[in-house]
């Protein structure tokens, strides 16, 4: 178009010049003798140059609202967390009775500690143990530490409970180990706070190193072995919430109905577990009876054990996942973990139930795990194997002894998916310690090494969402950004700071608090449902929105200019050419 | 002719150096995310998990919803839990008015098994089944108010089978007729998957037209994808029930659940015999494979590590004794209170605080336009005559049109 209106005009220029100067050597093609105009070039200029005067003005209006993300902050952290794992302090104090000073003064013990356990320790340091920043103290005692040989185990953890206290260092805690000489066998436990002590016929020799493999491998490591569960399988939520969901299974309630008095069960025993766990998980409880819930899996007959006999390789298969309508919680919420215990009764064509351990014995609790999922025990209901007939299907209760083996099964079981042993007892390189266990369940020293750890993973796992999230919006410049994501972002990393600093004091609870909310609050940013607006927005979908406004006008104006401009310049050539010529 | 061409060339670079703006404008909205440093740590298999979904309405497409009815019940038998399948219908085949058979759906003329019988547990159907809902299940990114069993609630141990049938074409999938799921956004949206570790393995399998298409922009590792059929061909259905009066069942799924029949739960046929089982000839389409991102080798995998669900279980050694010998009913519990409380304390301070953080919703983050503007009549409410200011402005007009006037003498 541009074409034509141009042409005609071009013509009357070339016309026009020729009928004007008659002159020898006037060259119309190559001259011309008046000064080009500039109104053209002036007006098509002006168009041009408003159109990019509103650039600016499109561009805002075309801005997408983006909360301002602390990516600096987020990239420090996570290089803070990454080049050095996480190291509490831990003070350790070790407590020598009736020992002769002479030989051993307190330096070469405290000494010689270090060195065994850096021996037990190893190289590689794993987040959430005390790496290489802890201390030991040796103090000798004369004989105001009355440890009578007749007092039983729980009341010589009670008696050093009130001796020495749960001393704190700089707000950390102090784990002690006392050495008692004495004329017996010796004897190595852990209580279940912080303490432990050995009694006993003991060299300084032998004592430093059952120190140390208490201090390293019991109060330290939590007195678990390698690879029980691999630590990434924490099973917390990710908002923090666990939710014990509690099944009793009736698999065929014709022959047999029970039910328990779950009431009981959580206030007198579940209580003071969920309230130790609390720094660790924010727990939840609920329970359900279910009927008709055969096990999917095979058992044969054992005339010599006189019961129905399920091998520990059938195990894969016992969780009858149609059947079984075990997650049916409404308080869970979207990203919470539940956790399913469930009590399996047998029907009465496979009663008694026995699980069999591929060494041909009988399981002591009749019950597994499954890692993230929760744990299943079998409950044989009394009496099922003599004659069947005269149970009466209706109205049984489990009855308080019962219910009580089953819970300590269950236990055993939380502990396991928390990745901690329950046999009480650790077996080292230096001896067998026996470990008081606690009725809360946990005792203290190992809620401290779930705290740890805990804290440890969350903010790991707190870090990698941060960073995660802050690459995602990166990547996407287009994508809004809610305020509440920011805001959700900026708290996490005040909350992770405070889980830091909160480790490097020693305060291991509050850090794991602190370190959970991070985490949750981490999650609840990455996983913002808004997000999702643009995800993948492809180049020519974003051409083919903005071009029908802009392309038809914006080619002509810039052709427009482009044009004028080349004109004018030939046109002023023509000019210059011509006052050369006259000129000479 | 110079002259035409010099213009054909300006013209061509004034185009280009538009679609330079405009590719400046979006910028790097295409781009992908750098990618993720995430650790390669060897991490259990610890669960399975399914997303079915058939994207297609309407009563000629019954076929895709048999497909993926079909499916459900084969995982399901094979032991995935009805609350870790996802599925998603995009139309009620069953209840549809057309159906000679109402609330029964079959995948063979013989009419001998009803995929629509007890227990089918639909999570997303009709108009739920869309591209955003379908992102929002693999990305997790959910309102508040969704319950659980809407979601993949997936960790790092877990294997996915992501099964999709539909009308697709040249790197899409057609969603209820009026929607596409290009590759792009199924490709981005596994990304986003492996950068949060929702899962360990990924298996893809897609019962489309052109389905290997789809797969093209993936570049997640731990995913295998399996297509019905190359770039170019179609899939065709397997055969016509004359009862039901459409097409029941699409050749490649056929096969597929024919491969399953044989199977059970204890079964460890590999994925490769799978992939091998799938013959051009009968499929009248090459079923196409990707393994380049997954890491494991096909014949040492069992199909049951994505069809079915096998528990991982650990025996529990030990009960936990600490509790026997005390008396039941009257047992009270002696917390070591201190210690508790204040952690209590603690943890209520620092929640309380982001709380109160979270509440006073400060408008601060402004952006700099409104605040140059908000400056700007600040000044302007300061100057008290603003006759004479306007006056101003006029008189500094003139000489612009002078100016200009001038210029165009």
């Amino acid at each position: 178009m541009a074409e034509i209106s141009e042409a005609p005009e071009a013509s009357k220029d070339e016309h026009g010049s020729p009928v004007k100067n008659i002159s020898d050597n006037f060259d119309p093609n190559t001259m011309r003798k008046s000064k080009p105009g500039l109104k053209r070039l002036i007006l098509s200029l002006s168009v041009l140059f408003s159109f990019l005067l509103g650039l600016p003005l499109l561009l805002k209006s075309i801005e997408i609202y983006r909360a301002p993300l602390p990516f600096r902050e987020i990239n420090a952290l996570s290089n803070a967390i990454e080049s050095s794992p996480l190291v509490f302090p831990c003070h350790f104090r070790a407590v020598f009775v009736g020992f002769d000073q002479n030989e051993w003064n307190a330096d070469k013990l405290r000494v010689s500690i270090l060195g065994q356990m850096k021996k037990f320790m190893g190289d590689d340091l794993v987040c959430g143990t005390c790496g290489n920043n802890y201390t030991v103290s040796v103090a000798y005692f004369g004989n105001g530490l009355n440890l009578d040989d007749k007092l039983k185990d729980y009341d010589v953890d009670e008696h050093l409970e009130s001796v020495l206290g749960s001393g704190e260092i700089n707000g950390g805690k102090v784990y002690t180990v006392v050495v008692v000489k004495r004329d017996q066998e010796v004897k190595a436990v852990v209580g279940k706070r912080r303490h432990g002590w050995i009694v006993g016929r003991v060299s300084e020799l032998d004592a430093v190193e059952k120190i140390a493999e208490i201090f390293v491998k019991v109060f330290m490591n939590g007195g678990k072995e390698e690879g029980l569960i691999p630590g990434e399988f924490m099973p917390v939520g990710a908002d923090g919430k666990v939710v014990l969901s509690f099944n009793l299974l009736n698999a065929d309630p014709n022959d047999w109905i029970y039910d328990w008095d779950f009431q009981k069960i959580d206030e007198i025993l579940l209580a003071p577990i969920i309230k130790a766990l609390e720094p660790v998980a924010n727990i939840s409880v609920e329970s359900q009876v279910l009927y008709h819930t055969p096990k999917s899996s095979f058992s044969y007959w054992d005339d010599e054990l006189k019961s129905y006999i399920l091998s520990t390789k059938d195990l894969p298969f016992f969780v009858n996942s149609n059947e079984w309508h075990l997650d049916t919680s409404i308080a869970a919420g979207g990203r919470s973990k539940v956790l399913q215990v469930v009590v399996y009764l047998p029907s009465a064509k496979e009663c008694p139930l026995l699980l069999q351990l591929p060494n041909g014995e009988i399981s002591m609790t009749n019950g597994f795990i499954s890692p993230m999922w929760g744990g299943v025990i079998v409950w044989n209901p009394p009496g099922c194997s003599r004659d069947t007939e005269n149970i009466h299907p209706l109205g049984h209760k489990i009855s308080h002894q019962d219910l009580e083996k089953i819970f300590e099964v269950f236990m055993g079981q939380l502990r396991q998916l928390f990745g901690l042993k329950s046999n009480n007892l650790y077996v080292g390189t230096s001896g067998t310690f026996v470990l008081l266990a606690s009725e809360r369940g946990f005792t203290e020293w190992e809620l401290d090494v779930l705290s740890r750890q805990h804290t440890c993973f969350n903010l790991r796992s707190c870090t990698t969402t941060l960073g995660s999230l802050s690459r995602l919006v990166q990547s996407l410049p287009r994508m809004i950004i809610m305020d509440e994501i920011g805001k959700q972002v900026k708290f996490s990393l005040e909350a992770a700071n405070l889980a830091q600093s909160n480790a490097s004091l020693g305060i291991y609870d509050a850090s794991a608090v602190s370190s959970r909310l991070a985490r949750s609050l981490a999650e609840d940013a990455f996983f913002h449902p808004s997000i999702l607006s643009v995800s993948y927005y492809s180049f020519e979908h974003c051409f083919a929105v903005y071009s029908p406004f802009f392309l038809p006008v914006s080619l002509h104006v810039i052709l427009a200019a482009v044009r004028e401009w080349r004109r004018f310049k030939q046109e002023r050539k023509k000019y210059v050419a011509w006052q050369t010529k006259s000129g000479r | 002719m110079i002259r035409l061409q010099m213009e054909r060339f300006f013209k061509s670079t004034v185009i280009l150096s538009l679609l330079l703006c405009s590719i400046c404008l979006c910028s790097a909205i295409a781009s992908s995310y750098s990618s993720s440093a995430s650790s390669s740590s060897i991490t259990m298999h610890t669960n399975n998990w399914a997303v079915l979904v058939c994207t297609s309405r309407f009563w000629f497409n019954y076929r895709h919803m048999a497909n993926t009815l079909s499916l459900y019940r084969t995982v399901k038998r094979l032991g995935i839990p009805d609350e870790r399948i996802i599925l998603m219908l995009a139309d009620d085949m069953a209840c549809n008015a057309r159906n000679k058979y109402p609330a029964q759906v079959f995948n063979n003329e013989n009419h001998r098994l009803n995929l629509y019988g007890d227990n089918v547990e639909v999570d997303y159907r009709g108009y739920e089944v869309t591209v955003e809902n379908f992102l929002r299940v693999l990305t997790g990114r959910h309102e508040t108010a969704v319950p659980r069993s809407k979601r993949l609630l997936s960790d790092e141990g877990s294997h996915i089978l992501l099964y999709m049938t539909g009308h697709g074409g040249d790197e899409f999938l057609k969603f209820q007729d009026s929607e596409e799921l290009q590759s792009h956004d199924l490709a981005d949206a596994v990304k986003q998957m492996k950068e949060k570790r929702r899962f360990k393995e990924l298996l893809i399998m897609v019962d489309t037209c052109q389905a290997a298409t789809l797969f093209s922009q993936l570049h997640s590792p731990g995913v295998l994808a399996i297509g019905s059929s190359m770039k170019g061909e179609n899939s065709y259905s397997h055969h016509l029930d004359s009862d039901v009066g459409v097409s029941v069942v699409d050749r490649f799924t056929f096969y597929t659940l024919a491969f399953f029949e044989r199977l059970n739960i204890y079964d460890n046929a590999s994925l490769s015999s799978l992939f091998s089982s799938y013959n051009p000839s009968t499929l009248m389409s090459t079923a196409y494979y990707r393994t380049d991102l997954y890491q494991r080798q096909l014949r040492e995998v069992p199909v049951t590590n994505f069809f079915g669900s096998v528990m991982e279980t650990i025996h529990t050694d030990s009960a936990y004794g600490a509790l026997s010998g005390k008396e039941f009913t009257r047992y009270k519990i002696k917390m070591s209170s201190d210690q508790s409380t204040s952690l209590q304390e603690q943890g209520t301070f620092v929640s309380s605080n982001v709380q109160q953080q979270m509440n006073d919703s400060d408008t601060k983050g402004a952006c700099p336009f409104t605040r140059m503007m908000a400056r700007l009549h600040d000044k302007m409410e300061k100057i008290e005559d603003v006759d004479t200011l306007v006056n101003y402005g006029l008189v500094i007009m003139l000489p612009l049109v002078a100016v200009s006037t001038w210029l165009s003498q």
